[in-house]
């Protein structure tokens, strides 16, 4: 089977000849191929060299576009820091006080670096892999990208006790939103993964998200031509999976390393595709064998569960991790059926 | 002792659903007949603390915590009004200086922090984002403070704590003024408060005034007054 057959199997709940599985390369193929992430992150050729080659090495069944949020918050004014062995991030907000949301434009997708970069290396991708292995755009939430515009304190500000301005805010991302993501998907992405922070009760209240959250990213996420992956952000998620099930084009859900498999089925039922929860940016912490026993214990976890795919949770798997790691996990998943 | 638990239960429960003004308005009952600083101490400083414990124990949310720091803003904005030129104002309270270290701009745990520790009684000069090093120990020297606290959310801005550090070797004042520091960074990664220079760091900025309270008790023991 291929990549792509494995995957839709899993979101179809069909027997395939292994465990579909994927872990969060879009930094690490820098380190593969030796590019440095001021190119990588700013040339989409770079970035596609990078990706064949952990397709090559580590061969996932999926492949990611480049997980640089900060990209999107640059092209809304934020000044961003390329650093040496981590994604580029915010270095300072473009605004800091919910009054300055006036200075806000939404960029133009198809003149903006940053935002054409991440376009062109969807399409690159889409055009290298030809269908054989899936590739999945990687978007900011557009709940948590005023959050890189402004400031976390400045949005939590606006969402506590501003209305008026919020509504104004998330007119602005979903303009933005919905334009990104749609012309990711007319590249031939398969499906786009947010990590959501701004919409999990461990962020806000739950009136917040009940009232405001849902009811803007329900109007976004059905304007889009495509299946979202919706991450949980860096939060668990099994808990509060129930806020989240009304959301149009849900394809699956990325579930927290703390996250129970058996809670969140309960609530989304044994047809949801579930993603994760081997935690990522900690791999390199642990010894490789250490990495594939809690591999182990995952996939033995969910061997009854078609509707799964092993993944790594949180960011992308460290600079610092062992390759060993990675081929370690590979090894052991020739060995799961699903 | 003091009977007051069912007003610190109601503060408590308006925090943790969000809403401010209803916190303001018990705040407001309990000082009309005692004054603001006995709300402080008697019925906010120990939700906080309470606060506090949840946010260890990944028990509160993002938002209440936030609301507990904007709840405490408003208590001391009314106190700073009530106190205005009376003694109580001017009783002695104990400087320290807070910051984001230069090239950061990540400024919610600095705020929180700066509302907890004025609320906990220190005299507190926030100096904001994007501060240098001599910036924070001229401050400190200016205003006699024994600890500064430094914040910073990324591993390439906490970097510059260091040059904090060399600067109060510098001026000979590494013992007598001790560094705080803190942030998401140095959560994920604990070591990284000793590497960068640090004296000492807290789990979060509910916890920085025991944290100030340890470090300024050493610099007495290391330099006394």
């Amino acid at each position: 089977m291929t990549s792509m057959e494995r995957v839709v199997a899993a979101l179809q709940g069909t027997n395939s000849d292994k465990r579909a599985f994927t872990m969060t390369l879009s930094l690490y193929g820098a380190k593969l191929t030796g590019c440095p992430l001021t190119e990588y992150y700013t040339v989409p050729e770079r970035y596609a060299e990078g990706q064949a080659a952990v397709a090559d090495q580590c061969r996932p069944d999926i492949i990611f576009t480049p997980f640089a949020l900060a990209l999107e918050a640059q092209a809304f004014g934020s000044e961003i820091v390329f650093l040496t062995k981590d994604p580029p991030n915010v270095k300072k907000p473009f605004i800091r006080n919910p009054n300055e949301i006036g200075k806000i434009r939404v960029p133009d997708i198809e003149q903006q670096e940053g935002l054409l970069y991440l376009r062109t290396t969807a399409r690159l991708l889409v055009e290298h892999f030809r269908g054989t292995v899936p590739v999945c755009g990687v978007l900011t939430s557009p709940m948590d990208l005023p959050a890189i515009i402004m400031g976390v304190d400045g949005w939590l500000e606006m969402l506590l006790f501003d209305r008026e301005k919020t509504g104004t805010m998330i007119s602005l991302m979903s303009e933005y939103f919905v334009s990104m993501a749609n012309s990711m998907f007319d590249s031939g992405i398969n499906f786009l993964a947010m990590p959501m922070m701004f919409t999990n009760p461990r962020l806000l209240f739950e009136k917040t998200i009940v009232e405001i959250v849902i009811p803007a990213l329900a109007e976004m996420f059905g304007k889009l031509k495509g299946p979202i992956v919706f991450h949980h952000g860096g939060n668990p998620l099994a808990g509060y999976l129930q806020h989240y099930l009304s959301l149009p084009n849900i394809g699956g859900f990325v579930l927290d390393s703390h996250d129970d498999f058996s809670e969140a089925r309960k609530t989304v039922g044994q047809n949801m595709l579930l993603l994760g929860n081997l935690d990522g940016p900690s791999l390199g912490k642990i010894s490789p064998a250490d990495a594939v026993e809690k591999a182990r214990k995952i996939l033995d976890n969910r061997k009854e569960d078609n509707h799964f795919i092993f993944a790594t949770s949180s960011a992308d798997v460290a600079w610092y991790t062992p390759m060993e790691t990675i081929t370690g996990i590979y090894n052991l998943i020739q060995h799961c059926g699903a | 002792m003091i009977n007051n638990e069912q007003e610190k239960k109601s503060v408590m429960d308006a925090i943790l659903k969000g809403e401010r003004d209803l916190v303001n308005t018990l705040l407001d009952d309990y000082a009309a007949s005692r004054s603001y600083r006995t709300a402080m101490n008697e019925v906010l400083e120990p939700v906080l603390e309470e606060i506090g414990s949840r946010w260890t124990e990944e028990n509160l949310s993002l938002a209440q915590g936030y609301i507990a720091g904007k709840v405490a803003e408003d208590l001391l904005m009314k106190i700073h009004n009530a106190e205005k030129d009376t003694a109580a104002k001017q009783a002695a309270k104990v400087p320290v200086v807070i910051g984001n270290i230069e090239d950061d701009y990540h400024s919610l745990g600095r705020k929180l922090v700066s509302v907890f520790l004025q609320s906990a009684g220190w005299q507190v000069y926030d100096l904001g984002n994007d501060v240098t090093a001599e910036e924070f120990v001229d401050k400190a020297v200016e205003k006699g403070a024994r600890v500064i606290g430094v914040s910073a959310m990324m591993y390439t801005t906490a970097e510059n704590i260091r040059k904090v550090r060399d600067e109060l070797d510098r001026q000979n004042l590494s013992g007598k003024i001790k560094l705080a520091v803190g942030g998401a960074v140095f959560k994920l990664r604990p070591e990284l408060a000793a590497e960068v220079g640090g004296d000492g760091t807290a789990a979060n900025g509910f916890q920085a005034s025991q944290l100030f309270e340890k470090l300024w008790e050493e610099s007495l023991r290391e330099v006394p007054l």
